[in-house]
């Protein structure tokens, strides 16, 4: 594999996860604060926090794409 | 599936008013509505009822609560309870609470009594436990301090973090005595040490004054233990402490006898009590005439039997009830209950993250649980991870079962095990790539692909993504369902649009791999062009945007296979790592540890993305929410019931 091929997926992956990362960071802090004041909203900060990780996974797509279909 | 309900209209003597309210209380079966705002207009002289006088019931439940925590706890007795509830539960309220009144008269002044002599005694232990502590320590002291007539001795105490403070202390009362004094210290415990002066009684205002301005602790022993040697103190002391503690465990007999005697009157009569103040708190959602009282509710189609029996049972006809079914007009009022064969009612606790749907809404519940252990299943993948799963799943449910939320987690583990398992058959996965390691399984060709998750990578987005288009054209639908049922052509138009649009594309994307025939590109367009002018019409430039969140949506379905890659090559890592130690014992641990993670990652991870592509992706195509969930006129389980003590 060539280094160029492998740097391009590292970038596709790293942004995503790096945008995954921070957005979960403010959702995740925010949601503990909602939860300490209505415990029963667990559910849904739990939902809200897997929400930002479509980017990462978008992310991994592309560079599996990357990997495989660029030669 | 939602529940059939029915909308009802109980009608009575007013004479009877209270034994109806009595009688629909224990059924438990109707969700109350007030009946004062659906009367019709011309309803002539029917009218709200007042709500009688409630003042007493509250004050004599706290009551009762309060004796309740003073009793000691006593053996189970519930069978008495029952008995005397049994009895009470026919008196009327007046009756009700003339003998609350009359219970707690007789067992309120005694046990209160009783209770703060038993605190006064518990005061006066503590502080000879104090005065020992004390007088032992300073007792070896004594020997030192000079026996004057005329002297008056203090005890100090100070944390050890402030032992600064005798430097103060001591020239402080050097001045104030003029050199007449002596100061001895000694440890109490580990965090205070013990000081004690001696000093002359002339200056023993200016000395105390000093001591309370620097804010000192002075312990100032009682006059009956101060003026005798220490050791007699200390004697006197122990005798004093063993007459109040045989006190004190003669005042616990007697609060036992008392919990033994009115325990379960009292457990009784606060049950009745407390099921006639939630009846009381009802009466406003009545509605009354001159000779007639009428209840207004909504009952669940199936129970409407057992509620007209039971009101015929105990008024022999003179109690009418009539029933109606849901109207467009009523539908939005009336109240939800999920109706769910065994298999899908576990999923009604994944509903919870979303508000309850309305009533003239289709319920999503028998849905999710169809998808929901399919998108389970192909994440995890792993015949091994599969069987774990559903160990854990009867573990949790045989152990647990008795508790609502664990046992309903426990079914949805169990249900959705079984796809873990069939598509780790299909993805020749036990434990990553164990099963492939000891030559046991293969991955299954199938429709000329090998489904190993590491080599068909785009095979299996490919299989993620149609499995989206399916999941969000569902969804569609369902709005689409739904909107008609509400009667809201917009919405259908928009749904019906974004339906088109997706069946558009798909046709593009087709004909730009040259999987079809060019000739169907201007169709294609004309499609896509016509569904774009739908979903405009239905949802103006929201509509429009939203094509480009549909289209991010069904995307969003790739973390079916992304996640499943994750976790198959940690379990890869795992065997890898583990079959690459030197020593067996090491290798097998490393192994079982990295698996054990993957597993508990594998029992989170897949349920929350399958849930979230539920409640984000497919819900948001048609699913409203904010049902009024069904709350029937009941007792239920009641918490704080006592019995003796709670």
């Amino acid at each position: 594999m060539a280094w160029e091929v492998a740097i391009g997926a590292a970038i596709a992956f790293a942004g995503g996860a790096i945008a995954t990362g921070w957005a979960q960071s403010r959702i995740g802090a925010a949601g503990a604060a909602t939860i300490a004041e209505r415990p029963e909203a667990a559910g849904s900060v739990i939902v809200l926090e897997a929400i930002p990780e479509t980017m990462v996974i978008l992310g991994f797509v592309v560079a599996a794409m990357i990997v495989i279909m660029v030669r | 599936m939602i529940q059939k309900m029915k909308s009802v209209l109980v009608v009575g003597p007013k004479s009877d008013f209270s034994q109806i309210v009595d009688v629909l209380y224990h059924m438990g079966t109707i969700h109350l509505e007030e009946v004062s705002e659906y009367l019709q207009p011309g309803s002539g002289n029917v009218r709200k009822i007042l709500t009688c006088s409630m003042t007493d019931i509250p004050v004599l439940l706290a009551t009762i609560e309060g004796i309740s925590l003073l009793l000691p706890a006593v053996k189970d007795r519930s069978n008495l309870t029952a008995q005397r509830y049994e009895e009470i539960s026919h008196l009327s309220t007046p009756e009700v609470i003339a003998r609350v009144s009359h219970v707690v008269g007789i067992v309120g002044e005694t046990v209160r009594d009783l209770s703060t002599k038993k605190s006064d005694l518990e005061i006066a232990i503590t502080g000879l436990d104090r005065y020992e502590k004390i007088i032992d320590k300073i007792q070896p002291l004594e020997q030192q301090l000079p026996v004057l007539h005329g002297y008056e001795v203090t005890v100090l105490v100070i944390q050890k973090e402030y032992e600064d403070v005798l430097e103060i202390i001591r020239p402080a009362l050097s001045d104030l005595t003029n050199g007449q004094f002596e100061l001895i210290s000694a440890d109490l415990d580990e965090q205070t040490i013990a000081v004690i002066t001696v000093f002359n009684k002339h200056y023993s205002e200016n000395v105390h004054r000093f001591l309370f301005s620097k804010n000192i602790n002075e312990v100032r022993i009682p006059a009956d233990y101060s003026n005798m040697p220490l050791d007699k103190a200390l004697l006197l002391i122990d005798k004093n402490r063993r007459d109040a503690g045989s006190e004190k465990d003669t005042i616990d007999n007697d609060l036992t006898r008392v919990s033994q005697e009115w325990g379960h009157e009292l457990a009784a009569l606060q049950k009745v009590l407390t099921e006639r103040g939630e009846e009381l708190s009802a009466y406003n959602n009545f509605g009354e005439t001159d000779y007639t009282v009428m209840v207004l509710g909504w009952v669940p189609k199936k129970l409407i039997p057992k509620t007209r029996s039971a009101l015929n049972e105990a008024f022999q006809g003179r109690v009418v009830m009539t029933e109606t079914d849901a109207t467009t007009e009523t539908m939005d009022r009336a109240p939800i209950s999920y109706d769910n064969p065994r298999w899908v009612r576990p999923f009604e606790f994944l509903m919870k993250l979303a508000s309850p749907p309305q009533y003239n809404e289709i319920d999503p519940t028998p849905l999710m649980a169809i998808f929901f252990p399919i998108f389970f299943g192909i994440i995890v993948g792993d015949i091994g991870y599969g069987i774990l799963i559903l160990v854990v799943g009867l573990f949790i449910r045989f152990r647990f079962g008795a508790i609502t939320w664990l046992r309903q987690i426990s079914g949805i583990l169990i249900i959705s095990s079984f796809p873990a398992i069939f598509f780790g058959y299909l993805f020749g996965e036990f434990f990553g790539n164990f099963g492939q390691m000891m030559g046991w399984l293969e991955p299954v060709t199938l429709f000329g692909i090998t489904w190993d998750r590491i080599e068909a990578m785009i095979p299996l987005l490919v299989l993620t993504i149609a499995i989206g288009v399916f999941h969000v054209v569902l969804g569609l639908a369902i709005g689409v369902v739904n909107s008609i049922t509400r009667k809201n052509r917009k919405h259908t138009c928009e749904k019906c649009g974004m339906i088109g649009v997706i069946a558009g594309l798909i046709l593009v994307l087709c004909l730009v791999a040259g999987l079809l025939p060019e000739a169907l590109y201007i169709p294609a367009f004309i499609l896509l062009g016509i569904a774009v002018a739908f979903v405009i019409y239905g949802g103006g430039t929201g509509g429009a945007i939203e094509i480009m969140g549909t289209v991010g949506n069904i995307l969003s379905y790739v973390r079916l296979m992304a996640i499943g890659m994750a976790s198959v090559i940690l379990a890869m890592v795992a065997n890898e790592l583990g079959g690459s130690m030197d020593v067996l014992a090491l290798g097998v641990f490393i192994a079982v540890m990295l698996h054990t993670l993957n597993l508990m990652l594998a029992m989170f991870s897949p349920s929350i993305h399958s849930v979230r592509l539920h409640v984000v992706e497919f819900y948001s195509k048609f699913y409203h929410g904010g049902g009024l969930p069904y709350r029937p006129f009941s007792s239920g389980d009641k918490p704080g019931m006592i019995d003796g003590k709670k």
